[in-house]
This record gives C-alpha cells, sequence and structure tokens, in this order.
C-alpha cells in the first residue's frame, strides 16, 4: 500500500503565547510536528509493515508538508521514525489557508497516486478541521474522519474505520483510494490492522518513537522540494484571519463579610441562584 | 566540534521526550526503592531500538573471526556523542537511574566489549546490550577504595584449567540485582609479593556456587540506583571466565583505562544536572515572588543564576571537546581526564545546592526535584576517585613532566 501523510509543524502548546496587536507573535516559538499528523504518520506505518517480522515493509509512506525550509525538521523526524521518503512544499504559513493546502496535497495525490492519504483530525494551532474533507471533495473520493481504528479489508481493496461518535463506535467502509483523517486513539496498541500483521499483535501505546537507527537512516533520505507554482495552485488567501485576541484577564473576586451577604449576591448579582 | 549534529540533536530531543513520558512519572517509586530501574532501562533499550543495533552488530561478526568486530560499535553505534546525549537526558530527570544505565551497559557491557573474546562479548556483552541481563562492574572493595590496585585483597588462585575466586567487593552500582558480573582480582602466584600480583578481570554469573550478593545499600542519593555488595567464597571459575582469556596483558592497565572511562563518562552526567538544575531555577526566579517582585529581580539571585550559567558553559565545553578528542581519536591525558571530572564534579554540587537556595523551603522539599540532583551530584566528587584523588593525579603528571 502507498500511502500520503501530511505533517504540519505547530508552535509547542506548553509554551506561553505572545501577542503582537491582533495576531500572534511567533518569534521565539518552539515548533514541534502536530499529534495528531504524528499519529497519522504512526498509522501509516503500521499499515506498511509487518510488526510480526522485525517490522519488514510492505509499502511506502510519502509525507508532505507545507511551511518554509525549517519544517525540514520535522519532516525529518517522520522519517527517523521509518517513512520513507517527504515532500516540502514552500509557503509561508501566513500565506496559507485550508483551500489551498488541500488543492496543494490534491495536485501532489495526482503526481504520487498513492491508495490512501492519512492527515491529523486537525491542526493543533488553527484547529480549522477542514483540510481532510475538501481534499476529499476536490479527489472525488470516499472519506472517514475522526478514525479510532482502521483495518484493512476486502484483500487491500478497502478499510473498515471505527469512529468514536456519541452513541458508541461507528464502522464505515471505504474503498480505496480514500483520505482518511485520524483521532488520538488511533495509536491505541490494536487500533490498526493490515491483515499482514498477526491480528494479536499489540504495538506500544502512542506514536513510536524514532530509534537510533532510525535517525541515521533518516540522513539519507530523500525531502524533495515543491512550491505552489510548480504544482499550479493558484496561491490566493480566501480564508482571512481578521484578530487573534488573548482571552479577558480573569477580574478579582470579592471577599463576603457573611453567608446572607453571599446568598444576596449570589442571587442579585450572580443571578445563579 | 562545539554542538551535537542534526542527528543528534533529534535523538536528543526524543530522549527528552522519552524521559519526560516514560521516566518522571516513575522517579518518585524509584526513589524510594518502590520500583527498580530495570524494567524502564529495558523499555529505554527497546524504545530506540538499541537492542536492535547491538543485535544487527553482532550478527555481522563472523564466529571466531574478527573479534573487534561486535566491539565498540556495538555500543550506540561506537558514537561516543550519543552516549553523552543519553547520559546527559537520563540525568536531567534522575541521575540515579542514568547511573545504573550506565553501569550495566557503559562499564560492564563496555569492559567486555573492550577487552572480551568474540565469544564472550557475544555470551556477555551482547544480552547486556540487548536489556535482557544486568551488568555489574566490581572494583571496590570495603579496604581499597581510592587505592583500589595497592589495596585490594580479592584473590584468583589457578585451580586446573580455571581459578577459585575469594574476596569482597562493595559500593557496587547493580550489584543486588546482577546477571553478569565483571570482578577484578589479583592473580596470586607462589613466591611473589602482593604487590608484583598481576590484577585480571573475570567474568562471574549471578547464581554462581559461592558467589552472594547483597540487599541494597542505603545511601545518602542516588537511590534510583541499586549499590550492594559481592561475596566470593571458593568461586571457581573456568578460564573462559578471564576476561580476555590471556594472562599475557595485566588487567591494570587495562582497569586504568576504565577509570578513565569512568571519569569522562561522569562529564555528560554533571551537565544534564546542571542544566536541569539551571532550567528548573530560572522558572522558579521568575515564578516566586517576595514584596511584589519576582525573586529573579534581586541581585543575589541574579549572582546564583549567572554563576549557574557559568559552570554551565565550561563544563559543555570540556564535554565536547573531550568529544572531539574522541571522535578524533586523541588521547586525553590522566590529568586532563581527572582536571575536567574534579571541576564538573565540585560545579555540579555547587550548582546543584546553590538550586535549593533559590527554591528555599521547597528547595528542601523532595516533590521540587533540586534536593535529589543535590544530594545525587554530591557522588560525583566522590565515586570514580574522590575530588582528592583526582588532584593527587593532576599533580603527579604536573611535576613528573
Amino acid at each position: 500500500m502507498k500511502i500520503l501523510v501530511t505533517a504540519k509543524r505547530v508552535p509547542d502548546p506548553e509554551q506561553k503565547v505572545k501577542f503582537k496587536g491582533n495576531t500572534l507573535d511567533q518569534s521565539g516559538v518552539n515548533w514541534q510536528l502536530n499529534q495528531f499528523d504524528e499519529y497519522a504518520v504512526e498509522s501509516a506505518l503500521r499499515l506498511t509493515e509487518n510488526a510480526s517480522s522485525g517490522n519488514a515493509r510492505n509499502g511506502e509512506v510519502i509525507v508532505v508538508s507545507l511551511g518554509p525550509k525549517d519544517v525540514q525538521q520535522q519532516l525529518r523526524s517522520t522519517l527517523a521514525m521509518g517513512a520513507d521518503r517527504a515532500i516540502l512544499v514552500d509557503a509561508s504559513d501566513e500565506n496559507l489557508d485550508s483551500e489551498i493546502v488541500a488543492r496543494t496535497v490534491q495536485k501532489l495525490v495526482e503526481q504520487e497516486r498513492p491508495d490512501l492519504v492519512l492527515l491529523g483530525k486537525l491542526a493543533a494551532d488553527s484547529e480549522a478541521n477542514d483540510v481532510g474533507q475538501r481534499l476529499a471533495g476536490y479527489l472525488g473520493w470516499p472519506q472517514a474522519t475522526f478514525a479510532c481504528s482502521i483495518e484493512v479489508t476486502d484483500g487491500g481493496k478497502a478499510l473498515l474505520v471505527g469512529r468514536e461518535v456519541d452513541a458508541g463506535v461507528e464502522t464505515k467502509k471505504v474503498t480505496l483510494p480514500a483520505v482518511v483523517t485520524v483521532d488520538l486513539r488511533i495509536v491505541a496498541p490494536q487500533a490498526v490492522k493490515n491483515g499482514v500483521t498477526a491480528a494479536t499483535h499489540a504495538y506500544a501505546d502512542g506514536p513510536r518513537y524514532a530509534s537510533l537507527k532510525g535517525i541515521m537512516a533518516a540522513k539519507k533520505k530523500t525531502i524533495a522540494d515543491s512550491s505552489l507554482a510548480a504544482l499550479g495552485v493558484a496561491a490566493t488567501v480566501r480564508a482571512k484571519v481578521a484578530s487573534v485576541d488573548a482571552p479577558p484577564a480573569r477580574k478579582a473576586g470579592v471577599k463576603v463579610a457573611s453567608v446572607e451577604e453571599l446568598v444576596q449576591k449570589l442571587h442579585n448579582e450572580a443571578k445563579v441562584i | 566540534m562545539i554542538d551535537f549534529t542534526d542527528e543528534q540533536k533529534m535523538a536528543q530531543r526524543m530522549l527528552r521526550t522519552w524521559a519526560e513520558k516514560e521516566l518522571v512519572p516513575l522517579v518518585p517509586a524509584m526513589e524510594r526503592g518502590d520500583v527498580l530501574p530495570y524494567d524502564a532501562m529495558r523499555h529505554l533499550i527497546r524504545s530506540f531500538g538499541i537492542d536492535e543495533m547491538a543485535r544487527a552488530t553482532f550478527a555481522k561478526a563472523t564466529p571466531g573471526g574478527d573479534t573487534n568486530a561486535g566491539g565498540e560499535r556495538g555500543f550506540f553505534g561506537g558514537d561516543p556523542a550519543l552516549s553523552a546525549i543519553v547520559a546527559i537526558e537520563l540525568s536531567r530527570v534522575c541521575p540515579g537511574f542514568a547511573l545504573a544505565f550506565g553501569a550495566s551497559l557503559g562499564l560492564a557491557g563496555g569492559a567486555i566489549l573492550a577487552k572480551g573474546t568474540a565469544a564472550q562479548k557475544k555470551r556477555f556483552a551482547l544480552p547486556i546490550l540487548t536489556g535482557e541481563k544486568i551488568g555489574a562492574w566490581a572494583m571496590t572493595e570495603p579496604g581499597a577504595g581510592s587505592d583500589a590496585f595497592r589495596s585490594m585483597r580479592t584473590i584468583a588462585r589457578r585451580s586446573g584449567d580455571g581459578y577459585i575466586l575469594n574476596g569482597q567487593k562493595t559500593f557496587i552500582t547493580n550489584a543486588p540485582f546482577a546477571d553478569v558480573l565483571v570482578i577484578y582480582a589479583k592473580l596470586a602466584e607462589p613466591g611473589q609479593s602482593e604487590n608484583e600480583r598481576p590484577i585480571h578481570a573475570f567474568i562471574v554469573e549471578k547464581g554462581a556456587p559461592g558467589l552472594s550478593l547483597s540487599k541494597p545499600m542505603e545511601k545518602m542519593g542516588m537511590h534510583s540506583s541499586p549499590t550492594g555488595e559481592i561475596f566470593l567464597s571458593d568461586v571457581c571459575v573456568a578460564k573462559s571466565a578471564l576476561l580476555g582469556e590471556t594472562e599475557t596483558l595485566p588487567a591494570r592497565d587495562r582497569a586504568r583505562e576504565v577509570f578513565h572511562g569512568e571519569r569522562t563518562g561522569m562529564v555528560p552526567m554533571c551537565f544534564g544536572v546542571i542544566d536541569r538544575c539551571l532550567e528548573l531555577s530560572v522558572a522558579y526566579a521568575k515564578e516566586r515572588q517576595t514584596w511584589g517582585k519576582q525573586i529573579g529581580e534581586y541581585q543575589l539571585v541574579q549572582e546564583k543564576l549567572a554563576r549557574m550559567y557559568m559552570h554551565r558553559e565550561n563544563v559543555r565545553n570540556l564535554l565536547f571537546k573531550q568529544l572531539e578528542k574522541a571522535h578524533k581519536k586523541v588521547t586525553i591525558s590522566a590529568a586532563e581526564a581527572s582536571a575536567s571530572k574534579l571541576y564538573c564534579a565540585r560545579v555540579a554540587t555547587e550548582c546543584a545546592l546553590e538550586a535549593v537556595q533559590i527554591f528555599g523551603g521547597n528547595g528542601y522539599m523532595r516533590e521540587f526535584t533540586v534536593e535529589m540532583m543535590a544530594r545525587d551530584a554530591k557522588l560525583f566528587q566522590i565515586g570514580g576517585g574522590t575530588d582528592e584523588i583526582q588532584i593527587t593525579a593532576i599533580a603527579r603528571q604536573l611535576l613528573s613532566e
């Protein structure tokens, strides 16, 4: 199986956000791979290896990203995890919207002809959650979003995709080629079954650590450069961010002298009783 | 080199993630002695494919052929920078864990890889590198610490083709739970004075008749690292247990090399401790307020932070100098190794104690990590040769030149 995985770099969610007027100040940001994209890479690797036989590969995983040259660092780490090669489409984050990203991935899909496109369900910074859906629409491919499990079925011609919904787990069957976006439980020990690895195999919970050997091997793997112009994607940003503001600071509380005063304030001021 | 390569930095990021995710939650239980460090060691070895790497290197070595194949390269692919990164990242979170890991793979595994025969490497070093077995390296005795060679009482007597070992070792990291022990002993030849007796290393396995291992000893620090005593009472070993299987090269020089390794190996551990203490102290200086001001605004606190930073930079420079020399295969002189260890150990203790001071009452509490760092750092001034012994070694070289 040939799988295309998207990867976006996002600011470290643990780091304090800085503002510059009505925009984010991204100087000094620690960039890291969007966690849902890391889960997508992990799922792609689980789909294309035989974990019962020394993780022998039986497919290809190509990781694509849009961003500045520095994104090579995040792409290199996916190669160290085991992905086969990467493509970096030169772009600056401010000049992108979901449509441009989805159109770019569409062009790459047409070039690479994968059997499956795996994406994180959303990027942790913008939380737009629409590239996967748009991409499936543009390609005219079936889609399954928020996957919590994936099982290869029909002799590799289709996937059974589990989705956690309010009532329980819904299972969708999608014929390949397809677009699947993944949720966090996709990296549970037995969430991905590829029909090659023994069904009883249990992975360690979570995305794998790049092994020391993997890190050395990643040095020799290719990251191909591309650009919106080379792919023929119109770079007009249509979704514009009006402003980004910090949540209002919490006001200081007041001390009350008695229970009566508390009840009176809850009733008359807070109007909760 | 003045910095790690991109690949080494990636390994460092992965190790930091591992340590924060997998090790940090275990530290309180390991420090209390409720949990042993070995399962986490195995998890680390598996997660980063250290086992797979060792197996692949050994698979390439032809049996009975080149004894160097599967040699030092088996340990982190022979990259000293990678070993340093592992020591730094583990020491940042739990120096005791780093010690237990280093004593098994680095000291015991390293000694066998460096001097063992091909068969010994495969039989004893490989399972240590894959985490299947735990190693211990035993030199110190109740009456022989800094004067380990001269005062060593553990004796090997010839018996048929093999040897009979008698004696006692103490302060041995991993000894209570070790599967493979590298034990140094003097070979007793008739008509030799005690000082002329050559020192050799023997590989003894857990369960050997006459071998007993103590319970973990109670220590000031490094609680995550079990330390114990070894008692040898007529332990019979075959010739194949003699490290290198030859008596022609006395182990005195080989053990010195390991001492050397022990000294240079402490530098990244010291760096890890200082780096973490500085990071925690800066964060605390920005967070803690007295009289409406962050304590970092007071010059007395600033002086401490600046000194810690200065020490960290110095230790970093010493580390990279050491790595550059190892990379270029230039030997570090005894005085250089001693001076480096002496400086790093002293400033690691100073920085950790200053971190406790910056944290004040909180710093004295176990919860805030710097308390553990201060107790752990003190070992660096004692283990691997005390500060005083390092000073003597430096002076000896200076005055003999």
